[in-house]
């Protein structure tokens, strides 16, 4: 890394090449004369500050990848420590779209660090509802026992939110070739029983038959001898879906749940098996809370994701014909067309940057050689755009909040053990 | 076998939405009769990334055919006639 000042002088180097350069600090730092001698460690413009949040996208690197508002990276003028003030000034939460299950904002002005921890915190340590323990009373049905229980295992389920909220952990017994987990099992607390306030109870009972006059008003065996194939018509309770459960309040689960607030499937066409007259399913399953880290049903999310908002600097004009290519080199939306000369709306149209959010980063418009040197792709290293999609137990806005209270639980944690640790317990 | 409920990369829930892709892809959807093509119907669907996609888009749906072979149904097939079971 090579740390060099505007007027060119190298301050620093550690291997890799980075370059902190501003053309216009540049100029004021030439007017200053060579009698006057340049402070190496000047703490940086405005512009270098800018520039120094751009993630450099070239055609076949990606450089300045780094952050570099580490105290003392620039030598003690810059100061870069982080202030509580400065950071409530620049952070920024702007929503794009908020619909329960999918929401997208973005966090502008935080570390990736952060961000990554909002993410994965989102993915496996927000406690959400799901099937854990399945009791099969009957299963003819052609999916196994097995097949079924994991099948039915991953149905995302809902209810009213506070309900579940009140609803409490259940200590699951760990895995018993895991000793780690075994021991610390043993040691602390009781093991739960299941109870109103850590188990729900669903049970799912179908059985396949024939469709007949009396019951139905369509005889299917008639049917089928007619040639009637669509199973839908011969048959009854041929396909079992989620909405098929059967929600069953146990205690105090009745006040919390009911109503519009039954815990139920959130895709209640969920296809779980398919019967054919004669076979049966009939089971009890026991829901309990639990977190992503544990099993991927007990994740909120279908997909929490980030990525750093794109930046287009067009550096020279790109006019006529060449705009039009240019324009074509990245997604709809991303650059527009305008008149070159604003007074005359007949003029050569030029291209401008109209949407860098759309855009993807594909690099297609580096690989022409009518743009070299006029554009300059990047991504702001502090602007993540976030992608929410909740599997609909909570909102996805909601959920954001969680991962925001729970990165906090776990740093109050983290400084009550440094506390203990400093006193030596 | 049967359509897996969710997506194996994302975790999106696919298991609902099978029917109504069999159904967009294989009934007339236009005016003029015609089914709508693949794409357009994830598309509709709200299938938007590749790995749900290709759940949908790969997926042979075998117990269909494993369901014909059932012991308790096996008088009504003789009534129904070959190949119609």
């Amino acid at each position: 890394m090579v740390v060099r000042r505007s007027n060119g002088d190298v301050v620093e180097s550690f291997g890799s090449s980075r370059e902190v350069t501003a053309p216009e600090h540049e100029i004021t730092m030439t007017m200053n004369g060579p009698h006057q001698p340049t402070n190496p460690w000047a703490p940086l413009t405005p512009e270098q500050q800018e520039a120094r949040k751009v993630v450099n996208v070239n055609a076949e690197t990606v450089t300045n990848t780094a952050a570099t508002d580490i105290p003392g990276h620039y030598g003690p003028e810059q100061d870069d420590s982080w202030n509580l003030e400065r950071f409530r000034d620049n952070f920024r939460i702007d929503f794009h779209h908020n619909k329960p299950h999918d929401a997208a904002f973005s966090l502008v002005g935080c570390d990736a660090s952060i961000s990554n921890a909002f993410r994965r915190i989102l993915l496996a340590e927000v406690p959400t509802l799901a099937i854990e323990d399945v009791f099969m009373f009957n299963n003819t049905s052609i999916i196994q026992d097995e097949v079924l229980s994991h099948r039915i295992g991953l149905i995302p389920l809902t209810g009213g939110e506070k309900g579940l909220r009140w609803l409490r952990w259940f200590r699951k017994k760990p895995p018993t070739d895991d000793f780690a987990s075994q021991a610390a099992y043993d040691a602390d607390g009781e093991p739960s029983t299941p109870s109103d306030y850590n188990t729900v109870v669903l049970e799912l009972k179908v059985d396949c038959r024939w469709a007949t006059e009396a019951e139905d008003g369509r005889d299917g065996k008639k049917l089928a001898k007619e040639g009637e194939t669509d199973p839908n018509v011969r048959y009854v309770n041929s396909n079992v879906y989620a909405r098929d459960f059967r929600f069953l309040p146990q205690g105090q689960q009745g006040t919390y749940f009911s109503g519009d607030d039954a815990i139920r499937p959130v895709n209640p066409d969920i296809l779980i098996a398919k019967l054919r007259p004669g076979q049966k399913i009939h089971l009890q399953c026991h829901c309990i809370k639990g977190v992503g880290m544990d099993h991927a049903k007990f994740s909120p999310v279908a997909t929490a994701s980030y990525r750093l908002l794109p930046q287009i600097t067009i550096t020279s004009p790109i006019l006529g014909a060449d705009a039009k290519k240019f324009a074509r080199c990245f997604p709809k939306g991303v650059i527009g067309l305008e008149p070159s000369d604003e007074s005359d709306p007949d003029s050569e149209p030029k291209a401008v940057v109209k949407d860098p959010m759309k855009d993807t980063v594909s690099r297609e418009c580096l690989r022409h050689d009518e743009f070299k040197g006029k554009v300059k792709l990047g991504r702001i290293r502090d602007h993540f755009i976030f992608s929410v999609e909740s599997t609909g137990q909570l909102r996805s806005d909601e959920l954001f909040l969680d991962s925001v209270r729970l990165l906090k639980a776990k740093t109050e944690r983290f400084k009550r053990h440094l506390a203990e640790f400093e006193e030596g317990r | 076998m049967i359509i897996p409920i969710r997506c194996f990369s994302c975790g999106k829930v696919i298991a609902d939405l099978y029917e109504k892709y069999v159904d967009l892809i294989s009934n007339p959807q236009d005016e003029e009769g015609n089914p709508m093509a693949d794409g357009d119907a994830m598309d509709k669907l709200g299938l938007n990334r590749y790995c749900c996609r290709r759940m949908m888009l790969t997926h042979v749906d075998l117990i269909e055919k494993l369901l014909r072979y059932n012991p308790a149904e096996r008088d009504i097939i003789k009534v129904g006639g070959p190949g119609r079971a």
